[in-house]
């Protein structure tokens, strides 16, 4: 098993003359694997070590000056900024070639761009009739806030009638013409605002409990003690119910007909 | 007595919907009940609780909130829409588009003037009250949340709007939130849910109650928008509140189906201590959620998911002067309603049909021969509506022959006609109907089936002849002075005459052959609830919503002798007990002396012969009589027969071969099928 001790990391501010002290490490420390090198990052020091390998333990320590290990030092920072660097890079090309897929895969996708135009053009002059009605008369609704809301409501009640009975046009492709009255009323807020109110009271987390079990708390703990009050789940099975029950019929039906 | 073969029916899969939300309104003490599919109905509180109006709901319609405005009537639903009602023709008399998403909920200031309501997308608007219609006047500071519920301060410069998570308080002249109360979230696993504040009171020393959803009631100083006091009262929500009109006394209904008082006083007995807010008392009436609550001056009135309408006096209320103590004094107990007081149910007399109304639908069914075996065909026609706006049935009718077939929803009518073979029954539609024919409240055919009796507005009546496959109009009776909608309707048997009596307590009589008005019954000051007319001596019953009961002979214009012995000798008190009132009055037409009437849980036959009890004889003797003999038995007659065999009754009616039908609709069915209630834990089980 590898113990692994960290090495003092080399100050590279220090003042100028001062001779640097590097510990002296066991030899089983030294027995480094190539992973474990890049973790202290600088080829400098894995030759520093190297050339320890050859020392014994009682040696005086080096002396190394202080331009050399600031020299490394600063060789050991550049090379991690540009490790970073090449990483961005990469990772910004990653991106670039993803972004240039999807925006084919887009292409790809939809119509050509004559027909679109076409499509453009037809349908936004029908579609735009009920919705610009709709947005006209909203406007209007907004703007004559205080006139009075019940004559913008009439208004835009006749607007709408008269809009379709003046303008009757063929519609190309797959559109129809609809009432905005005939359309389900529960429109998504209306239905957000409902499931909203069922989560909360009959939603996970609201302890609710069985009709079922009501009843029978009730007959367990009256004065008269009985039973629950459905002890059989009478919808368990009943697709097997159903089949049976047709089958059934069917066998009649064959019984009867070679007696008659 | 005599014997009769029963037909007992429990086939009829009525459901009633649950409630949604009340309001009170204390000059006309009348109370607004809103259910979940829409329908509105109206309950005069002076009058016993009496169900005096039920405005059909639709399908589309959904209504959150309830409000009073001096006598009009106004709700808000998911929709988005501020509907006004009008209650004198039984319709929404308009909607008006609020554009802020769904409508959580309606209030209206003290004064009167102003509503504001409270929208999904966070703003607060508010609308003028004008004469005949209302009109948007501007929208306070919108917020980043749903608005739940309001509550005006009493001056009318303040709202508090609670929210989730918050309370917030707005000065009215400004638009501003002026004060932000934080409300706790639950504890344990509850933590990470929003709290919502489902319900807010603000009272006039600016003190704000809350309730929410993690089970607490809070009491808040809104000067400063401090907490004053927190009461966790349950481990569900607390889904409303009701402030009483001194601010004395504020009730919360749970989802565990309790209401719980909290009370303004003194919480010990030492002179110099300041009041506060204490929990006083818990009722516990219901058994499924609380969603509306209202307290009055002698009672807390509360209404849910199941369905039914408690009222519950208050004791301390009561002193010896009051009025009321006389009428309730022995019934202190909570009223509970459940039944509409209308009929659901009618009967075919001669051809053994039955025709049950719900909301969507009707189902016709034949009963089978009374030799014991019920052979049932049911067809069920109107499954679904393609009406237009999928309104609910208002109500229906079904002449004596079978014949023919009726029902009205409040923006049309429609006729049918029915022919029997054998088994088979093929309906047909009546397409051209008379255009004075929109819409009715009440439908009635002649014994004959020959007329058709439709009341309209302004509590007129509508006759229309009916032949082979058509319909015509013939006449509109129409009374002298008349707001009230005809609640109830009753045809003679030899098609002479034809009594209606509306909402104000008002009988009219109609003489057929003349189409003229014949005489109005003198005004009782209860509303009558069920009318019959005997077949042969043309004497009309009514019975009142006070378990009153009178006779009146149409031919003579006075009362008959018999009613005046009754009430010479008063009703027995067991009979004035009652808490439902008498729904159906129907009679023997092999004993001319029997009257036979029933309400939710007895039906009774009056023998005019025999003698009346008075208050000391015991009333329910019919178990008693039998253990006597022969010979003692006259002696201990009375004239009151009740049989409680039959419990929850929706209709009794007697056919033409003398067997007696009875439609039951077993309270334990309606609620087995009920939403789930919460689950709590009781020790040992």
């Amino acid at each position: 098993m590898h113990k692994m001790l960290v090495e003092k990391e080399v100050q590279p501010h220090r003042r100028s003359g001062l001779m640097t002290y590097r510990p002296k490490m066991a030899k089983k420390l030294l027995r480094k694997s190539p992973s474990s090198s890049n973790k202290f990052n600088s080829a400098n020091m894995t030759d520093d070590f190297q050339l320890h390998l050859d020392s014994s333990d009682d040696d005086a320590p080096e002396e190394v000056t202080f331009e050399e290990s600031k020299a490394s030092a600063l060789r050991s920072m550049k090379n991690a900024l540009e490790t970073s660097k090449r990483e961005k890079d990469l990772l910004k090309e990653k991106r670039r070639k993803r972004q240039e897929l999807f925006q084919e895969q887009k292409k790809r996708r939809l119509l050509p761009a004559h027909i679109l135009e076409e499509i453009d053009t037809a349908p936004a002059k029908k579609q735009k009739l009920p919705g610009d009605q709709a947005e006209s008369n909203h406007e209007e609704a907004s703007c004559s806030w205080e006139e009075g809301r019940e004559g913008s409501k009439e208004g835009y009640e006749k607007e709408t009638k008269k809009g379709f009975k003046g303008n009757i046009r063929s519609l190309k492709g797959n559109y129809s013409v609809m009432r905005v009255a005939d359309q389900s009323s529960t429109n998504s807020q209306q239905q957000t605002a409902m499931d909203f109110i069922q989560a909360r009271l009959y939603g996970p987390g609201s302890q609710r409990t069985t009709n079922n079990e009501l009843l029978s708390l009730e007959n367990k703990r009256g004065p008269n003690k009985s039973a629950a009050m459905q002890f059989v789940n009478k919808k368990w099975g009943t697709e097997k119910k159903a089949k049976a029950e047709k089958l059934k019929k069917q066998w009649i039906q064959k019984q009867k007909v070679p007696s008659s | 007595m005599g014997e009769f073969k029963v037909h007992r029916v429990r086939f009829f899969d009525y459901m009633p919907t649950a409630i949604r939300a009340m309001a009170f309104n204390a000059h006309t003490e009348r109370l607004a009940l809103a259910r979940m599919d829409g329908s509105v109905e109206i309950f005069n509180f002076t009058d016993h609780y009496f169900q005096e109006k039920v405005i059909p709901g639709k399908d589309s319609r959904s209504t959150e909130s309830l409000c009073w405005v001096g006598g009009r009537l106004f709700s808000a639903g998911l929709n988005g829409e501020i509907t006004e009602y009008d209650l004198e023709n039984l319709r929404p008399k308009y909607s008006l588009e609020a554009y802020g998403g769904p409508i959580w909920t309606i209030i209206s200031n003290t004064q009167g003037t102003q509503l504001a309501i409270g929208c999904e997308d966070g703003t607060v608007k508010l609308f003028e009250v004008l004469e005949e219609h209302i009109q948007f006047e501007r929208n306070l500071d919108r917020q980043k949340g749903r608005i739940i519920s309001l509550s005006w301060h009493p001056s009318g410069t303040h709202i508090a709007a609670g929210m989730m998570d918050m309370i917030r308080v707005f000065d009215v002249p400004t638009g501003h939130a002026v004060q932000r109360l934080l409300v706790d979230r639950g504890f344990g696993g509850s933590k990470s849910q929003e709290t919502v504040v489902w319900s807010v009171a603000f009272l006039s020393d600016h003190t704000v109650v809350s309730g929410d959803s993690a089970g607490k009631v809070q009491v808040w100083d809104g000067h400063t928008g401090t907490l004053v006091k927190t009461h966790l009262v349950t481990k569900w929500d607390v889904l409303a509140l009701s402030v009483s009109k001194d601010e004395s006394s504020v009730v919360a209904g749970t989802s565990e189906g309790t209401v719980i008082q909290f009370q303004f006083i003194a919480p010990t007995l030492h002179q110099q201590q300041d009041k506060e807010w204490v929990r006083t008392r818990t009722f516990k009436n219901h058994t499924h959620d609380v969603r509306a609550l209202a307290e009055i001056e002698t009672a807390i009135v509360s209404g849910g998911m199941d369905t039914h309408l408690v009222v519950r006096p208050l004791l301390e209320k009561f002193d010896e002067n009051t009025e009321m103590a006389e009428i309730t004094l022995a019934g202190f107990d909570s009223v509970l309603l459940f039944f509409p007081q209308r009929n659901l149910v009618s009967c075919a007399k001669k051809a053994g049909l039955l025709l049950f109304q719900f909301p969507g639908q009707l189902e016709l069914w034949r009963l089978g021969d009374s030799d014991g075996h019920d052979g049932r065909n049911t067809v069920n026609i109107v499954d679904s509506f393609q009406t237009k706006g999928s309104d609910h049935i208002c109500c229906s009718a079904l002449s004596s022959c079978g014949g023919w077939l009726a029902y009205s929803t409040v923006s049309c009518v429609r006729i049918y006609r029915l022919q029997t073979d054998n088994n088979n029954i093929s309906i047909t539609k009546v397409s051209k109907l008379p255009k004075a024919l929109r819409s009715a409240h009440q439908l009635c055919f002649s014994s004959d089936s020959s007329k058709m009796f439709a009341a309209s507005s302004q509590s007129s009546v509508l006759v229309i002849a009916l032949t082979q496959s058509e319909c015509k109009y013939v006449h509109t009776l129409k009374p002298k002075s008349g707001q009230q909608p005809i609640h109830l309707m009753t045809t003679s048997v030899d098609g002479k005459w034809l009594a209606a009596a509306n909402s104000d307590c008002e009988i009219r009589v109609y003489n057929l052959q003349k189409l003229k008005l014949h005489c109005i019954v003198p005004v009782y000051g209860s509303c009558p609830s069920a009318m019959g007319i005997h077949p042969t001596t043309n004497n009309m019953t009514v019975v009142h919503a006070d378990q009153q009961l009178f006779e009146y002979s149409i031919v003579e214009k006075q009362y008959t002798d018999w009613s005046r012995k009754l009430q010479k000798q008063g009703l027995h008190n067991v009979w004035l007990d009652r808490d439902t009132p008498v729904t159906h009055v129907t009679f023997n037409p092999k004993n001319p002396n029997q009257v036979v009437l029933h309400d939710m849980h007895m039906f009774c036959i009056i023998d005019q012969s025999l003698p009346l009890p008075d208050q000391k004889t015991q009333f329910y003797n019919q178990m008693t009589l039998r253990s006597l003999s022969e010979q003692e038995r006259p002696s201990h007659l009375h004239a009151f027969k009740i049989c409680k065999t039959f419990q929850d009754l929706l209709c009794v009616s007697l056919l033409d071969d003398q067997s007696l039908v009875v439609v039951e609709r077993p309270l334990l069915a309606i609620t087995s099928q009920l939403p789930a209630p919460v689950r709590q834990k009781k020790f040992a089980t």
